[in-house]
């Protein structure tokens, strides 16, 4: 066999080596996003802590400040609906709350003040 | 550190050999043809170097990154690196690259014909430059954050041109020197077109390596202070004092000798060929010191990780010229004098005669120059003069700072704007003052040496036996603060064109349960840190609140911190009035000490670049200051995006 055509053959294997292995890096990439997209969908529940920063029983509202909510959402200030009783929790509070439902429909369904 | 020298050298010198082979041509005559087979037989001979010294190094890897020597010979912990680690991966790639390239040399093929000798010394070349990119993959540029990629490209092209310049001289040598004989005069016109060719190559060798060596210079000792006060700048200086000489040699070649070569004639220029196969040798021969100094540089820490010992009783620094006004004319004079000699230099790289005479007399012009200028400008330095603080500069350590300031150091330095203490009375001289502009020109590192052993002719005495080295590094950063605290109080109410100048302390902030950073909106948004008194401020706080939602479109975030520090800030305000952005419950002690350094007044707003610098102040003791104006500022600031560094956060 000819030193030129040796050289291309292996050219050649190299460049499909390398395309597969391409390949192969996206193909799982892909396969992991959709594990992790699986894992995202669907009805879930999320407990925090968090401090009230404004209460709005007309609209049934709670504005929290709360520390980052793993796998749901960074630290911030944010409204939840709240399915439960408003009428012991103020402003300054202190919390423990839990959300529940399908992203980004979620709704508090507990609140229970802690003791400062 | 031998395997490492062997394993580049090796490497380096595959690329040359191989591309050499390429550039030369196809050799015709016995001499020639002599000097092919050797070159391959020698590249052989550099696979296997390569190969064993690999083999050594991942031992010897094993043996670090284990823990103990032993495992340099334990199969398990030797497929745990290879299979565990990015420099397992890179090894088994490079190895497999020169398996391969090892194939090619050693098979007896046929290539007799043009197309099948390029096809093979081609792919020679490449196979040698693809072995190198795994050695750039697992080098320091590999583990440099952020932008790897490009760290590990400049890498490689930094590689791949010292290979195909530095790899290629000792197969040139050998060339030339069988050439220059009287035997192998038929390979003359073959050796005067190889070395052509081949100087073109190591002349765009050159400029890339000056292109890819200062950006990955500069990414790794990226200060004066970390060039010679480190081992790795240290290294990297003797670096240069080999490329130096070996930038003449290769110069004085192609200006002096390579003409000399004259034509293609077999009986041209031997004595010349021989003179040039010499000095050739004698530039592989620094080449080779140059590589053991690399493979050093490459198993020491990076001077952007060391902190380094400052080797001089003197630095040289604008600051001088605060402390003595008079010496501005001179300086201005001497950099004068030193573009004279520079403009000259220039013009004696475009003279043709005389050319050494005005070289000579530019290097004299530029040294008068510098000695006129510099010598105003020097001030005294330490060894920690360029130690960067290890403690952040926050608004814990500056609160830690103010209050071993006041248990060691105001007796004598004072409090506030005091300049003098009741202690000061009696010392030699009066104690510094600490608000005075020398004070913000010197370094964190000048500070800490001040703090650690005094000053014994003014008095000062040290406190490296009193205070631990992190009490004093607060001590340091109250400093900085107070040196800065007269400038701070007059920055603007409104926007400027000044160019931002003072980085805001650091601080972590809590509402509730929800822990933040300052830092953490670096890059992201603008933040407005107020300072407030209730009940004053409850107004200014509601109108903050009614626009909350438009500032923040615009990027703005708001961060209030109450002066009295009260954790039950929140309740006071009620359920009347509706604060949405964070009003700080945990921290804001250590926030109001620090930042009272830049305000006395009951209510401040700083406005905090996305770099993290001051931009504007504004107090409740000056002309009130309406949402709108304040909007206009912080769109301003979201249009400007970063026009200087952003402050180190230490």
């Amino acid at each position: 066999m000819r030193v030129r055509t040796v050289v291309l053959l292996v050219n050649l294997a190299l460049m499909i080596g390398l395309g597969c292995g391409y390949l192969w890096w996206g193909r799982e990439a892909r396969r992991l996003a959709r594990q992790v997209a699986a894992v995202e969908t669907g009805e879930r529940e999320y407990t925090a802590d968090g401090i009230i920063r404004a209460v709005l029983p007309e609209l049934r509202v709670l504005v929290v400040t709360h520390p980052e909510i793993p796998g749901y959402m960074p630290p911030m200030t944010m409204g939840f609906r709240v399915s439960t009783s408003l009428r012991t929790i103020e402003v300054g509070d202190t919390v423990r709350f839990t959300a529940r439902g399908t992203p980004p429909n979620m709704t508090v369904v507990a609140v229970d003040k802690k003791t400062p | 550190m031998f395997a490492r020298w062997a394993n580049l050298a090796s490497g380096i010198g595959l690329v040359g050999a191989c591309t050499l082979l390429l550039v030369a041509g196809r050799s015709e005559g016995r001499t020639a043809s002599g000097w092919e087979a050797g070159v391959l037989g020698w590249s052989r001979a550099l696979v296997l170097l390569a190969f064993a010294s690999g083999l050594v190094a991942l031992g010897a890897q094993t043996a670090f990154l284990e823990g103990h020597p032993a495992s340099a010979l334990q199969p398990a912990a030797i497929l745990r690196v290879l299979l565990e680690t990015q420099g397992g991966a890179m090894w088994l790639v490079r190895q497999a690259l020169l398996l391969l390239l090892a194939a090619f040399l050693v098979a007896r093929a046929n290539v007799e014909e043009g197309a099948d000798w390029r096809a093979a010394r081609s792919e020679s070349a490449a196979l040698a430059i693809a072995a190198l990119v795994p050695l750039a993959g697992a080098g320091h540029a590999a583990a440099s954050e952020p932008g790897t990629a490009i760290a590990i490209v400049i890498d490689l092209a930094h590689l791949a041109a010292a290979g195909l310049w530095i790899g290629g001289l000792p197969a040139l040598a050998a060339l030339l020197r069988a050439a220059a004989h009287d035997r192998g005069a038929d390979a003359r016109p073959y050796a005067v077109r190889a070395v052509r060719r081949f100087s073109r190559l190591a002349l765009a060798s050159v400029g890339v390596l000056v292109a890819t060596g200062i950006p990955g210079a500069l990414r790794f000792v990226p200060t004066v202070g970390g060039l010679v006060g480190t081992r790795y700048g240290r290294l990297l200086l003797v670096k240069l004092a080999l490329v130096l000489p070996i930038l003449v040699l290769a110069w004085l070649n192609r200006r002096r000798l390579l003409p000399a070569l004259a034509g293609d004639d077999p009986t041209a220029g031997s004595p010349v060929m021989r003179r040039l196969a010499g000095l050739v040798l004698v530039e592989a021969l620094l080449g080779l010191l140059i590589l053991a100094v690399v493979a050093a540089m490459s198993l020491t820490l990076p001077a952007l990780h060391e902190q380094p010992v400052w080797p001089f009783g003197f630095r040289f620094s604008s600051a001088a010229l605060l402390a003595a006004p008079d010496g501005r004319n001179r300086v201005l004079i001497g950099s004068s004098i030193t573009v004279l000699g520079a403009v000259l230099a220039l013009c004696a790289l475009r003279l043709r005669a005389s050319r050494v005479s005005v070289a000579a007399s530019a290097a004299a012009v530029a040294a008068l120059g510098l000695g006129v200028a510099l010598p105003p400008l020097a001030i005294d330095a330490y060894p920690t003069t360029y130690v960067r603080p290890p403690i952040p500069y926050d608004v814990a350590s500056i609160a830690s700072g103010e209050r071993l300031f006041q248990q060691h150091c105001a007796p004598c330095h004072g409090l506030g704007s005091a300049r003098e203490g009741p202690a000061a009375r009696g010392l030699p001289r009066s104690p510094a003052d600490l608000l005075a502009p020398p004070t913000r020109a010197h370094t964190a590192g000048d500070l800490f040496w001040w703090t650690t052993i005094g000053f014994p002719r003014n008095g000062m005495p040290g406190f490296g036996d009193r205070l631990s080295d992190e009490e004093r590094w607060d001590v340091v950063n109250f400093l900085r603060a107070l040196g800065v605290s007269r400038g701070a109080r007059t920055l603007p109410a409104r926007l400027g064109v000044e160019r931002p100048w003072l980085a805001a302390p650091d601080f972590v902030f809590g509402v509730g349960p929800m822990q933040r950073t300052l830092g953490e909106y670096r890059g992201q948004r603008t933040v407005l840190l107020v300072l407030y008194t209730l009940p004053g401020s409850q107004a200014r706080l509601a109108g903050l609140a009614a626009e909350h939602n438009t500032l923040t479109r615009f990027g703005l975030e708001i961060i209030a911190v109450p002066t009295d520090a009260a954790p039950d800030a929140l309740r006071r305000f009620g359920a009347a009035v509706r604060i949405l952005y964070p009003i700080v419950t945990e921290g804001a002690a250590d926030i109001v000490t620090a930042y009272r350094q830049f305000t006395d007044a009951p209510h401040t707003e700083f406005l905090i670049d996305g770099q993290g610098y001051f931009r504007t102040r504004w107090t409740s003791n000056e002309p009130g200051r309406d949402v709108e104006q304040l909007l206009v500022d912080v769109r301003r600031l979201a249009a400007e995006g970063a026009i200087t560094v952003t402050p180190p956060a230490h």
